[in-house]
């Protein structure tokens, strides 16, 4: 009934089954990867290795496609986009008056595609894999103070919850023959509003609702709070790591100590 | 009763359902087949637990959702094909939470915001916000600001803003939902009061203590179907029918049950009648 | 013991004219199952957020006499201090569970008393089984009915293990099978656990069968406190105060009136069924099929 789509999928593939914050290391290693690349080969060569893990991690066609839809749409406008600002380089492929389209700046715009294309992907994958409390609980075992991870995790929590409030204060403003995208600004201004202030009351009922209920169960209550879950590092965890820092270190010792283009 | 509200229609349906289904994006089956007639001037509740489908299919009437399969005609209108501000003008839906619409800094703003979408002339307008204050008893309230105002008043200025569109057909969900006794007889009796002046009335609800007292006809709904469809005694004397729908008896009802086989008819909704047979005699009504 | 005292107590919520409770003294024992009945904006919420410190301590207003959990004064601890001996079920089922899982909302407070973790656990798993949700660990609060949503809250205080719950119209946006449920897990934990409960309702038609007393609170001061039989007993004078008196109590005040007695009084159906067989049918006041 609301258009919130968690991307999580269980599974038990390795994929899910690492421990999350090696997941969230190699997401940033990977990531770091993706910018010091510099060629369309190694590049793509890059995007490849992630694609073969997002079909490792087993993800739903329909869930797959829901997010790439996106990235895809991203890639294409950055590929169309690009060359409008970047016009150096030989030779010149076509012009159209002052519009020139060169090679290097086609190349470029592709370079850069695909660039954003790993970047996003490899964060899917951890959001394919990796539930969403854990990607929090894993933040503050890798050092994030426990109340921003709270913070976090209620803003994750109470996602759906607004989305749903939000549709159903739209649904009542519609059944008072409110049409959402039609008239001109001030009235359109005036609809938003319509939405806003009712959404802005349920916000802050719900927020008084929520500190009372966390000082009720004894948050803050004393500095050595416990956990009941926890991660542990098996061996296959930090071969996982190993193996996550060789694909960040092989690439860069080529490239900057034996100097290849990549 | 009013005749029918144009030639041509040749009977007095205003609401006519056929095979309905509606399925939720990502494939839950809310309504599976759904056909019913309702009558204008009719009052009906449609009960059900939460999940029953019983809001689903009221959405269904006023177009906030459209039909997976199956039609459903408004007062002649295939609901499919007609907009959702066009179908605000014959169905009036007051939603069960009244601070999910209520944003004007006056009540009378407030009421003034349906008609004034639906474009009627500024005469026009006037007349309508006055009777719809006039009819929720809101009149000493009309400068205030509605979020100021307690929760019975709240609600009543919500449905305030559905009688200023005019509309022919009311979907009132749970509208007694945390109202005292008091303010909860107050709204009813003017429900009451509309459906007398000929308006239709379908009121959603699992409270069968309302059932009872102001319904004339008692649609009861299961996972996305009608299990019953019959006046409110009807409904009272089947205890499976309700466990079914996940709705609970009234005590003088689940009362009446266990004295059956003593002569106490099965349908008893109230206090008074249950004392009644118990004192007068069993067979007599 | 006694579990709550307030003793004279007034308060009057910031930026409201009227008292929200009036010169209230209460006394609950320990082990008592207490119903608070009234209507809205009859004082019954701010006894409940009363109890564990919530008002003075969180919400803002002027306050006035004293207020002892189990036998300290609520002056100077901390709500959270009081989390540890109270726990409160609030009304909406949606702004009190904040976790992604059913499992952190319970593990949630012993996390913040540094329960160590196997007890955490043991806590978990008991209290999800007390309120008939075990095996719902890993699912997201948002995604259980209101009824559903109600118990994990339940087991989410319990989970601190503290001496008295405090609920506040948990019923409220629950349909009837959601409050069944419900009901039947304060009446298991009155039964089988004797656990200290204050329960504020508008109507008693299930508490009035299990309360040990019922307080009948209007506009702010406490109109009457006794066990059901005693305090439901004029259905009229409920009304007015704008409580729906249960059914039975109609049913028996009725019968009363019109055979001029005063004997009659039901809580459960049982009851009401097996007095009215024995007396009034059985002496023939109903003409057999």
């Amino acid at each position: 009934m609301t258009g919130f789509v968690d991307l999580y999928t269980e599974g038990n593939t390795f994929l899910h089954r690492v421990d999350p914050r090696v997941k969230i290391t190699a997401v940033i290693l990977l990531s770091i990867l993706a910018f010091v690349l510099s060629s369309l080969e190694a590049l793509a060569v890059l995007l490849a290795f992630i694609m073969v893990l997002v079909v490792l991690s087993r993800t739903p066609l329909a869930k797959t496609a829901f997010s790439f839809k996106f990235v895809f749409r991203l890639m294409l406008l950055i590929v169309i986009l690009w060359p409008l600002f970047d016009r150096s380089g030989e030779p010149v492929i076509a012009s159209f008056g002052p519009l020139v389209l060169t090679e290097p700046a086609l190349l470029r715009g592709v370079t850069s595609a695909t660039r954003i294309g790993c970047l996003a992907t490899v964060w899917y994958i951890l959001m394919f894999t990796t539930q969403q409390r854990d990607i929090v609980r894993a933040l503050v075992k890798l050092g994030i103070r426990f109340d921003f991870g709270l913070t976090l995790a209620i803003s994750l929590r109470f996602f759906p919850t607004f989305s749903a409030t939000i549709g159903s204060i739209m649904d009542a403003q519609r059944a008072r023959g409110l049409e959402f995208g039609k008239g001109g600004p001030l009235k359109r201004t005036r609809n938003y509003v319509a939405v806003l202030i009712p959404a802005i009351v349920s916000a802050m009922r719900t927020a008084d609702g929520l500190s009372w209920a966390l000082q009720s169960r004894a948050y803050g209550a004393r500095l050595d709070r416990t956990y009941l879950r926890d991660f542990k590092m098996k061996w296959s965890d930090y071969l996982a790591l190993a193996a996550v820092v060789l694909v960040l270190v092989l690439p860069l010792t080529a490239k900057y100590v034996f100097g290849m283009e990549l | 009763m009013i005749p029918a509200p144009s030639p041509g229609q040749g009977d007095d349906k205003i609401i006519s359902v056929r095979n309905l289904r509606f399925t939720y994006e990502g494939g839950v089956v809310a309504i599976t087949d759904l056909s019913i007639d309702i009558r204008k001037g009719d009052y009906v509740a449609l009960v059900g637990g939460n999940g029953s489908g019983k809001t689903t299919f009221a959405k269904n009437l006023n177009g906030l959702l459209r039909p997976s399969s199956g039609i459903v005609t408004i007062r002649g209108r295939d609901a499919a094909r007609t907009a959702v501000p066009e179908l605000a003008k014959i169905v009036g839906y007051a939603f069960q939470n009244p601070d999910y619409q209520l944003f004007c800094a006056t009540v009378e703003e407030e009421v003034r915001f349906g008609p004034l979408n639906l474009g009627y002339s500024e005469d026009d307008i006037r007349r309508k916000v006055e009777r719809a204050l006039d009819a929720m008893n809101l009149q000493h309230l009309r400068d205030k600001p509605p979020l100021s105002l307690r929760l019975g008043e709240r609600r009543r200025v919500s449905i305030a803003s559905v009688i200023a569109m005019d509309p022919d057909i009311f979907i009132l969900d749970e509208p007694t939902t945390g109202l005292d006794t008091e303010e909860s007889d107050m709204l009813m009796q003017k429900l009451q009061n509309l459906n007398v002046e000929g308006k239709t009335i379908i009121l959603i609800t699992h409270d069968m203590r309302l059932v009872s007292e102001h319904a004339k006809r008692v649609v009861v709904m299961s996972v996305g179907r009608i299990i019953l469809d019959s006046d409110p005694r009807g409904a009272f004397s089947d205890l499976e029918i309700l466990r079914r729908s996940n709705l609970e008896p009234p005590a003088v009802t689940k009362l009446a049950h266990a004295l059956k086989d003593k002569g106490i008819p099965a349908d008893v909704i109230s206090p008074q009648e249950l004392v009644f047979h118990l004192l007068r005699g069993g067979e007599s009504r | 013991m006694k579990a709550l005292e307030l003793k004279d107590v007034r308060f009057k919520y910031r930026g409201s004219d009227n008292w929200a409770l009036d010169s209230v003294s209460l006394v609950v024992e320990k082990g008592e199952f207490i119903t608070v009945l009234g209507c809205n904006g009859s004082g019954k919420s701010t006894i409940c957020l009363l109890a564990n410190g919530l008002v003075p301590h969180a919400i803002q207003g002027d306050f006035e006499g004293s207020v002892e959990i189990f036998e300290k004064p609520v002056m100077g601890r901390t709500v959270a201090e009081i989390a540890t001996k109270v726990g409160i079920v609030f009304q909406e089922p949606e702004s009190q569970l904040f976790c992604m899982s059913v499992e952190e909302e319970v593990a949630f407070g012993p996390e913040n008393l540094a329960v160590p973790r196997h007890e955490i656990r043991e806590r978990v798993e008991w209290a999800l089984e007390l309120v008939g949700m075990k095996g719902y660990n890993d699912r997201s609060p948002f995604s259980l009915s209101g009824g559903q949503k109600q118990r994990v809250a339940i087991a989410a205080s319990l989970s601190m293990h503290p001496d008295m719950l405090v609920l506040d119209e948990p019923a409220y946006a629950l349909d009837p099978i959601g409050r069944h449920d419900l009901y039947s897990v304060l009446r298991e934990l009155k039964g089988k656990h004797g656990m200290t409960v204050i329960l504020a309702e508008r109507d008693a038609e299930e508490a009035a069968a299990f309360s040990d007393r019922i307080v009948i609170m209007n506009k702010g001061k406490v109109v009457d406190v006794g066990p059901p039989r005693d305090t439901l007993r004029n259905p009229d004078k409920l009304k007015r105060m704008g409580i729906q008196p249960p059914q039975l109590s109609e049913v028996a005040s009725l019968l009363n009136a019109r055979l001029s007695t005063s004997k009659y009084s039901f809580l459960t159906v049982d009851e009401a069924e097996s007095t009215i067989t024995r007396e009034i049918i059985g002496r023939g006041g109903v003409v057999r099929k």
